[in-house]
């Protein structure tokens, strides 16, 4: 059985992110990227509407949206801002942990609290020395009776220190590699707990990225999900869900891109003719528009694998690869269509090139996803 | 017989009053009746008589109910005379007034509306009229089933007609129910700047948001308009930003013009702004974006900075040079 | 006191039209529920949130898509709604005698509708269906409040704005400035799925003949000049005069 439609509550739920991304989040994005400042009223506003941490179940006081529900939307909120996205992405990132590796009381304790309050989450892997070798972290977790004690550096941290919760991982056993890892959470002003934000990105410079410093921060055992030693497997589990999220917006950049190309194509002339006339970049808006249907049918194919309960991890990896690339090709070829215009930053092509490259870097650069992808050829 | 509701304000018959007695004229001459002319109002013989230099005929209610324009009491006056009469067709302008009138006629009539029409017909026993759709991107043909109909007019479509009749003046009485006066009218407020009606005016100057602010409309837009005599008009962004008031707003939520000249200052040209004002015969747009869509829209066109250029086009058009 | 607001959808604004056979082409084009009606349906809910008690129902008469805008409604606020479906092309007039043997069925006392359709460019059925129903309305309205058994307005006219006070019930036609009309939340559209959507027929309604056909359509294409004129803006501004002048004929020599 294969069914591409959605519900007509998906449709509600499609053009409430569009109209929020049309209506509330394109017109201040540019502000938001040249300030490089964090675009509070916006997320809270996405809250508010309920935007913010969907996939929290109903038993938690979420509203428990399927993965196909999150693509839907990313692909609409990424179409006005990837920057903005990301916030809300890195929030999600900082919930899936949770969800996969939390016990009933940490799901009522530290999911229902973000669905009641409208709080973020944050998800802590990356060190200053280590991202893709995940396994080699220094972040260390000791156990001191009832406590867990950080000590640390995470570094390139969405939402980091200004998150209300953040799932940290960290090394109990360094000789043990990914077997001595802990996932465990930690709330928003403990002791010991300090961040600097990362300023002079390239793009998406209205997410909020920071350094996470962790000296002695004491957190009760009860914040540890799962078992000591399962940090790592929850890590990857969540990563391999959350891609898919990156994937949904690839598409919504490569989406803005197409727009944004094909009406300047139309409204610029050159030897007496709409550019758009001209062969050479109606084979640009082509390939644009090929790999934006493409990209989104991986997309969806890889997020009704997680919401069927089937294994994902590489529909999930080559979505995220796939969709970021042709995003990337996408945003390379609408600034070329817009000529000198479009390497100022009067056009917003210019910035959805800043932004998207980072999709092809981070939640596992796209070098480690064809990792994964061949992993999966070797062993057959 | 045709039935010509003809507008009317500060004891002056308005520009859309006369084109109406052009439009019923020609469809009279067509359909071989009489036109009559409709006058409502309280100490309205002035205009009455004003009407019958263009109308051979003209009935005229002066009743102290009509003080103030309400559906309801127009709706009854005007379905009693067209009753009494009896029209093949009720004429109104696509005003606010007739556009709210002309319905509740129609209904209670049980006769078709033919709504905001630009052109009109004879066709076969009936009118077929051309007018506009999809916020003025679509000319569609509506045939009446039957008459009478009643018509409501765009303005600024049928040209002004010779004042070559010397017609008669005839009083009628209708007595309003209470029904008829169950809306009461209180404070009225007239709008600030352009004092010339928007829908009615043959040259507007319009400003968007490249004017900069209100005090661009104020140096820039209104001595423009002043001097050729021009309604006002702004876009939606200036509108929200409070620059001007929502009355002066020309788009799909706003009005719709279509007059001699438009002239647009520092507007962009959005689709919805463009449904407004798509109409008018010539367009000239001043911005500095030369990409804006305006430009497509536009007869005459110059790229650059309204500041500097639209002081130069005033003094250009004051001193007659070219 | 119970509200109905009437609902239309139309193409997106920014939705590309295209001439087909019978008419404009309307495949593959988004639409939406018309941003006119969202004015009545925000009035409608800010009303009750203002103490008014009551139901608020949505009330549309269109093909089967048309379902989509009124669950917007719902998903805003509306506690349930009536969907006459048909796909007949019906005039304002038409439909205004089928909405109003509706909300009589209804008993309502106060009815919004949009000031102006976005699809027929058409601002008869407010005043159309109050006609129908015998009750008063107001168009172009801006400000609402309710006071007992009034209805004080503001709305434009012709010559700037005026207050008016209504007996109700009565037809309230709506536009931009009355209010900012709320996105339906998440939650709330997850819960509009619940709400009642009853689906009547023109048959229910006691029929419906249209009063005008629509004989054609066809894209609106004005040849525009698209002359720019170039040098300093001195010049510039003397040539668009001259132009102005003697080419468009617009301004008397």
């Amino acid at each position: 059985m294969i069914d591409f439609s959605l519900s007509d509550e998906q449709k509600q739920i499609r053009s409430l992110a569009r109209q929020f991304a049309r209506e509330v989040i394109a017109p201040q994005a540019a502000r938001f990227d040249r300030e490089e400042s964090f675009p509070e009223e916006i997320t809270a506003r996405a809250a508010e509407l309920g935007l913010l941490n969907v996939g929290i179940p109903g038993s938690a006081g979420g509203l428990g949206l399927s993965m196909i529900d999150e693509v839907v939307i990313g692909e609409e909120l990424a179409w006005g801002c990837m920057g903005i996205y990301s916030i809300l992405m890195a929030s999600e990132l900082g919930v899936t942990p949770i969800l996969i590796g939390g016990n009933a009381e940490q799901h009522e304790r530290f999911l229902g609290r973000l669905s009641r309050g409208g709080g973020l989450a944050a998800f802590a892997l990356s060190e200053p020395d280590n991202g893709s070798d995940a396994a080699a972290m220094k972040t260390r977790a000791d156990f001191d009776g009832d406590d867990v004690v950080l000590n640390g550096t995470k570094m390139w941290i969405t939402n980091g220190g200004i998150a209300d919760l953040t799932v940290v991982f960290a090394t109990y056993a360094p000789e043990e590699r990914h077997r001595g890892v802990v996932a465990v959470v930690v709330e928003k002003g403990a002791a010991g707990l300090s961040h600097q934000k990362i300023y002079g990105k390239l793009g998406q410079r209205a997410a909020h990225t920071a350094e996470l410093v962790f000296d002695g921060v004491r957190v009760p055992r009860a914040n540890v999900l799962g078992e000591p030693g399962d940090g790592f497997r929850i890590a990857m589990r969540t990563l391999d869900r959350t891609r898919i999220p990156v994937a949904a917006g690839s598409v919504g950049v490569a989406r803005r891109a197409l727009d944004e190309a094909t009406s300047y194509a139309g409204e610029r002339h050159a030897f007496g003719q709409p550019i758009f006339d001209f062969q050479a970049i109606q084979f640009k808006l082509a390939d644009m528009k090929i790999g934006i249907e493409t990209a989104r049918l991986q997309t969806w194919y890889a997020a009704w694998l997680v919401d069927s309960g089937l294994p994902h991890t590489e529909a999930s990896a080559i979505a995220k690869t796939y969709a970021s690339d042709i995003a990337f090709d996408a945003a390379n070829e609408a600034l070329h269509v817009h000529g000198g215009y479009g390497y100022v930053d009067e056009y917003p092509v210019a910035k959805l090139l800043r932004d998207v490259k980072l999709n092809q870097i981070y939640e596992g650069t796209n070098e480690i996803q064809r990792v994964v992808i061949a992993r999966g050829l070797r062993n057959r | 017989m045709i039935l010509i509701v003809a507008e009317h304000s500060n004891g002056k018959l308005r520009k859309s009053a006369l084109e109406l007695a052009q439009a019923g004229r020609e469809l009279a001459r067509e359909l071989d009746v009489e036109p009559v002319g409709l006058i409502l109002g309280s100490g309205v013989q002035e205009c009455a008589s004003e009407l019958a230099r263009y109308l051979p005929r003209v009935r005229v209610v002066d009743d102290p109910a009509l003080a103030d324009i309400r559906a309801d009491t127009w709706t009854t006056a005007i379905t009693e005379l067209a009753k009494d009469l009896p029209a093949r067709v009720v004429f109104l302008s696509a005003s606010r007034t007739g556009l709210s009138v002309g319905p509740r006629v129609a209904v209670r009539l049980g006769a078709p509306l033919l709504e905001d029409v630009t052109s009109l017909e004879v066709d076969g026993d009936s009118l077929a009229a051309t007018r506009l759709a999809y916020l003025a991107r679509v000319t569609e043909r509506v045939r009446a089933g039957s008459l009478p109909a009643v018509v409501s007019v765009k303005p600024n479509v049928y040209a002004l007609p010779a004042a070559s009749e010397t017609g008669s003046v005839e009083a009628a009485e209708i007595s309003f129910g209470e029904r008829d006066l169950r809306v009461t009218v209180g404070e009225k407020r007239k709008p600030a700047g352009g004092s010339v009606a928007l829908e009615e005016a043959s040259v507007v100057v319009s400003g968007g948001r490249g004017l900069g602010g209100a005090e661009g409309f104020a140096t820039l837009v209104e001595p423009l308009a002043g001097l050729l005599g021009a309604g006002i008009a702004a876009t939606r962004a200036v509108v929200d930003a409070g620059w001007r008031p929502y009355a002066e707003q020309v788009g799909q939520t706003g009005k719709t013009v279509a007059p001699e000249l438009y002239l647009a200052l520092g507007v962009s040209g959005a689709v919805q702004h463009l449904s407004g004002m798509n109409r008018s015969k010539v367009v000239v747009a001043i911005n500095k974006d030369g990409d804006a869509p305006i430009f497509k829209a536009a007869d005459y066109g110059i790229v650059g900075d309204v500041h500097k250029i639209v002081p130069e086009l005033t003094e250009a058009l004051r001193e007659g040079k070219g | 006191m119970k509200i109905v607001a009437i609902l239309k959808q139309v193409p997106d604004a920014e939705a590309r039209l295209r001439d087909g056979a019978d008419g404009v082409d309307l495949g593959g084009v988004t639409f939406v529920i018309d941003g006119m009606d969202e004015y009545g349906v925000e009035e409608a809910l800010r009303l009750r949130e203002g103490g008014a008690d009551g139901e608020i129902v949505a009330l549309a008469l269109g093909p089967r898509r048309y379902e989509e805008a009124i669950r917007t409604a719902l998903a805003m606020g509306v506690d349930r709604a009536i969907h006459v479906e048909t796909d007949e092309n019906l005039d304002p007039i038409s439909q205004a005698r089928v909405l109003a043997s509706v909300i009589d069925g209804e008993g309502a006392d106060l009815v919004f509708v949009g000031g102006k359709q976005a699809d027929w460019d058409s601002s008869a059925l407010g005043p159309a269906v109050a006609e129908a129903l015998g009750w008063p309305h107001s168009d172009w309205t801006t400000r609402v409040e309710v006071r007992g058994g009034t209805l004080s307005v503001t709305h434009d006219a012709d010559e700037g704005t005026e207050d008016l006070e209504l007996p109700l019930p009565a037809v309230v036609t709506t536009q931009q400035g009355l209010n900012e009309p709320r996105y339906p939340t998440l939650p709330n559209i997850m819960k509009a799925k619940r709400k009642e959507l009853r689906k009547s027929s023109l048959a229910d309604a006691g029929g419906a003949e249209p009063f005008t056909r629509l004989l054609g359509q066809s894209l609106e294409l004005r040849e525009r000049r698209n002359v720019i004129l170039t040098g300093d803006p001195s010049e510039a501004a003397r040539e668009l005069v001259r132009r102005l002048r003697d080419e468009a004929k617009v301004l008397a020599k």
